[in-house]
């Protein structure tokens, strides 16, 4: 057994492929479970100043869900400047015309807001239909 | 007694200051004034920072142990409490080493962590 503490270098880590079908999932439980593993904290070699975290393909992602009312009640605001120039788009409304950017969004702002962060956020792919283009990396389901 | 010109030791001085500020950012190796602060402040750091390893390497491997745990479908806390009543000294350091470099031997200690646990 070693006396120091492992530490990954960004060249040693082997990186899997997981996917997960956003069918009736709730969006933020969903989110939190992906985040952790973009992030590597599902691995015991975890190393908090490398990216040790694994890719995860999301499918259907138009089909997840929110509870309650906060699809109708959630809204996100823009303001242009103008007088009377503030914008705002409920959930359900972005979940019709941009799915992916509704479980990135949320992914993303679970992830550390950093440099690193940023790196790890790349590893997420989101697509609203249950087709994904990554056949090839051998994507492992993922158990929630 | 003699007048005492500076000339020589100030220029030294000044010399062996900026050899230690080597590689700061900007100014701060290159003005006496400047580095002399940044290199106090350095030294705080450097000081606070060795205090706060320890805590930070102890926050590490409970994470690790953590991921190691629930791959098992166990939990940190669950996996600790335990592991302690099945009288395993191991500390957290160790315990994360083992779940990195010998998965099988950490799956034995989950085992004996939930034994010790059923038999409570």
């Amino acid at each position: 057994m070693p006396r120091q503490t492992t530490f990954r270098k960004s060249p040693e880590v082997t990186r899997n492929w997981h996917h997960v079908d956003a069918s009736d999932r709730v969006l933020g439980r969903l989110a939190a479970r992906i985040a952790v593993i973009l992030m590597g904290k599902h691995r015991p070699d975890y190393t908090p100043h490398v990216d040790t975290g694994d890719f995860v393909i999301v499918t259907n992602a138009a089909k997840v869900v929110m509870t309650g009312r906060k699809a109708e009640h959630r809204v996100k605001t823009s303001y242009s400047g103008y007088p009377g120039g503030l914008r705002s788009v409920s959930y359900a409304q972005i979940l019709e015309k941009h799915p992916e950017r509704l479980v990135e969004n949320a992914v993303r702002r679970m992830l550390p807001k950093s440099r690193l962060g940023r790196q790890m956020f790349l590893k997420l792919k989101v697509y609203r239909g249950a087709e994904h283009p990554h056949q090839a990396q051998q994507p492992v389901p993922l158990s929630l | 007694m003699p007048r005492v010109r500076k000339g020589a030791a100030r220029t030294k001085a000044r010399r062996r200051l900026l050899r230690e500020a080597r590689g700061y950012w900007g100014t701060r190796s290159r003005h006496k004034q400047q580095a002399k602060i940044t290199l106090t402040r350095a030294g705080v750091f450097a000081f606070r920072d060795r205090r706060q390893r320890r805590r930070n390497m102890r926050r590490l491997w409970i994470t690790r142990i953590t991921a190691a745990c629930r791959m098992r479908d166990s939990r940190y806390s669950r996996f600790i409490n335990g592991i302690q009543r099945a009288g395993v000294l191991l500390n957290r350091k160790m315990l994360s080493e083992i779940a990195i470099a010998d998965p099988k031997t950490f799956d034995r200690l989950v085992q004996m962590s939930e034994k010790a646990l059923a038999t409570a």
